[in-house]
């Protein structure tokens, strides 16, 4: 399990005239033409903490499920240090998302049947990078230890989007992509997030990428990125 | 609930929740039914063919082939009853021959006397050899070597010791024998030829039911033919082993050919092949019932892993492998179709007790069940493989959502 624990070493992160496959054929619209990102090249560094802005509907989710090899609907290309991610194995895949990725989808993707603690269980059995005793602790600074042993489908939004903070910190991580964290959290409940979350980037060296519509996560961003 | 669960309790926890134990089951009868029909077929077609090794009333795989003897011309040595080169090798080219093998016939005059407690019997006699694989009487005796060896070993019919027993020797006064007692009875043999004469002795070292003659071994018959020879001719038997007992094709052949069987034993190769043709019925009743039952396991767990389907992706998103995911599954199937395996095997024996017991009646004892616990483990290796297969590919098409 110790090999576990280690960061598979991924350095940078560069996309080149990336664009979603829904938007081929509007490269001339004033939409994509002032994006950053679109159709530009871009490049994430370890260490860095980036904010991308947009309006919804602009493909930020689209644009993280890309750099996660969730979805290849795309062209251009998404690349980890030299390597063009289309060439990445299955296998290979689950290995970065266990020890480089780290990822909180917008939908949060949480077992409804599963109590918050076994959702978080769930992905810590895999990697065994945090103790039960953080783990408790974690839901505690986040407010929600009473809620711990609750089925994840009855809890609230907000506290559904808190269990899978804890979730997306529970391993190594060269990169820690968040796709809208705290839409349903109040300010308060954001800055408790925010330090849980940059304590980890401390201990592991990862950069933040992270993405809003309006409520951003109460962290000092490096770089804003208006997508 | 412990708190050390590992990630497997809670992953099956997730992926069972969709089992539906009225399709498992279903499957199982119906996986266990087909299994059982052809390992019991299995196991019937090789009881009685185990049965049918001891006595020859049932499998007769070995054939002795000789042309039809007609009309004067033969009293006139104007037709030759041998085969030709020619016509052997036609034989061998037929789909139901595994194997054949010529007897050789003596060149030279045989007789043989018996001593029998200071009456002694003499009479002319004939020698006929076969290729040793044919031998059906294993004998440690069973060589010859010119010089060295002191007697000749001879096999003899079992028809002719019957003959003798029940014919003869209950005419004439004479002593009944046991095989062992003929063993040991001392004969001895004049070859005579080319204007030569020697005696040798002979010892009888079994009795066979397959071959209709007396027979030498091959080396002895090679080198008295040479010695005594007078003029070589054509084998005028022929010893056939076929693959397939009472195959229709064996009588239209031999009837083509104006060829007859020695001892019209064809019926009873025909029970044989019936027998066969009822066993493969049945097994193929039994394996279409397997492959359908496998249908329904695969229908099971199309249905299984595409209710499971967001289930599975979100556990690979979250960096779970599809072969930790396939695992779950793997378990499920292996101890199912374990059930099956064990259920079926059980069945079997137990079926088989039914004709255990009418063949110990006749004296005949059952075959191994190996041969039918082998084909289990093949056809449930092959379902429990098709459907790991058929689980690992709908896993791998989880990994990214369809489009």
């Amino acid at each position: 399990m110790t090999q576990q624990r280690t960061t598979v070493e991924i350095n940078s992160i560069t996309i080149n005239s990336l664009l979603p496959r829904v938007f081929s054929g509007m490269e001339r619209d004033e939409s994509i033409a002032s994006s950053e990102v679109w159709l530009k090249k871009l490049k994430f560094e370890r260490g860095e903490k980036i904010l991308i802005r947009a309006e919804s509907g602009k493909g930020k989710s689209s644009l993280l499920s890309f750099i996660y090899g969730r979805r290849t609907d795309y062209s251009g290309s998404i690349d980890f240090d030299s390597d063009n991610i289309r060439n990445i194995g299955i296998g290979r895949w689950c290995d970065i998302r266990r020890r480089s990725l780290a990822w909180l989808p917008q939908e949060m993707a949480l077992f409804s049947e599963l109590t918050a603690r076994d959702n978080v269980r769930l992905k810590n059995d895999l990697t065994s990078f945090r103790s039960d005793e953080w783990i408790e602790k974690a839901f505690s600074v986040l407010e929600i230890d009473n809620r711990i042993d609750t089925p994840a489908g009855i809890l609230s939004v907000g506290q559904q989007q808190r269990v899978a903070i804890i979730r997306s910190l529970c391993q190594p991580m060269a990169f820690l992509l968040l796709d809208e964290p705290v839409s349903h959290l109040d300010p308060r409940t954001n800055r408790l997030a925010a330090s849980l979350i940059e304590q980890t980037l401390d201990e592991t060296g990862a950069a933040l990428i992270t993405t809003s519509v309006g409520n951003n996560l109460s962290v000092d961003f490096d770089k804003e990125i208006v997508l | 609930m412990s708190k050390k669960s590992n990630y497997k309790n809670i992953v099956t926890r997730l992926l069972r929740k969709n089992i539906s134990a009225t399709q498992l089951i279903g499957y199982a009868l119906a996986s266990m039914l087909g299994l059982t029909i052809v390992i019991v077929a299995v196991k019937f077609y090789s009881d009685v063919r185990a049965a049918s090794e001891e006595d020859t009333t049932i499998g007769r795989d070995y054939l002795i082939i000789q042309r039809s003897v007609e009309g004067l011309g033969s009293l006139f040595g104007e037709s030759d009853t041998g085969f030709t080169e020619k016509d052997i090798n036609e034989l061998k080219s037929q789909p139901w021959v595994k194997k054949a093998g010529a007897f050789t016939s003596a060149e030279y005059n045989v007789s043989a006397t018996i001593d029998m407690g200071g009456r002694s019997l003499s009479t002319a006699l004939f020698f006929e050899s076969i290729p040793d694989d044919y031998i059906d009487v294993k004998s440690s005796d069973w060589k010859f070597e010119p010089g060295k060896s002191k007697h000749v070993p001879i096999i003899i019919s079992k028809d002719y010791l019957a003959l003798y027993n029940f014919g003869f020797a209950a005419s004439r006064g004479m002593p009944q024998l046991s095989e062992n007692m003929m063993s040991l009875i001392p004969v001895k043999v004049s070859l005579s030829g080319k204007g030569k004469q020697e005696w040798v002795d002979a010892r009888i070292v079994g009795f066979s039911s397959r071959l209709n003659t007396i027979a030498v071994p091959q080396e002895f018959m090679d080198w008295a033919n040479r010695r005594f020879g007078e003029k070589s001719s054509l084998p005028s038997r022929l010893i056939v082993e076929t693959t397939s007992p009472g195959d229709p094709r064996i009588s239209q052949f031999l009837k083509e050919k104006d060829y007859e069987l020695a001892g019209d034993k064809d019926a009873l190769g025909r029970t044989s092949y019936f027998l066969k043709i009822i066993t493969g019925v049945v097994s193929t009743i039994g394996l279409v019932i397997s492959i359908l039952s496998l249908g329904i396991l695969l229908l099971s767990i199309w249905l299984l892993l595409y209710k499971n389907r967001s289930k599975t992706e979100r556990l690979m998103l979250l960096g779970y492998s599809p072969s930790q995911i396939c695992g779950r599954y793997y378990l499920l199937i292996a101890i199912v179709n374990g059930i099956v395996f064990v259920i079926s095997i059980i069945a079997m024996l137990l079926i088989s007790l039914v004709w255990k017991a009418s063949l110990e009646t006749m004296s005949l004892t059952t075959g191994s069940p190996w041969a039918a616990i082998i084909t289990g483990v093949i056809l449930i290796g092959m379902t429990t493989g098709i459907s790991f297969i058929a689980v690992r590919r709908s896993v791998i098409k989880c990994f990214r959502p369809a489009k």
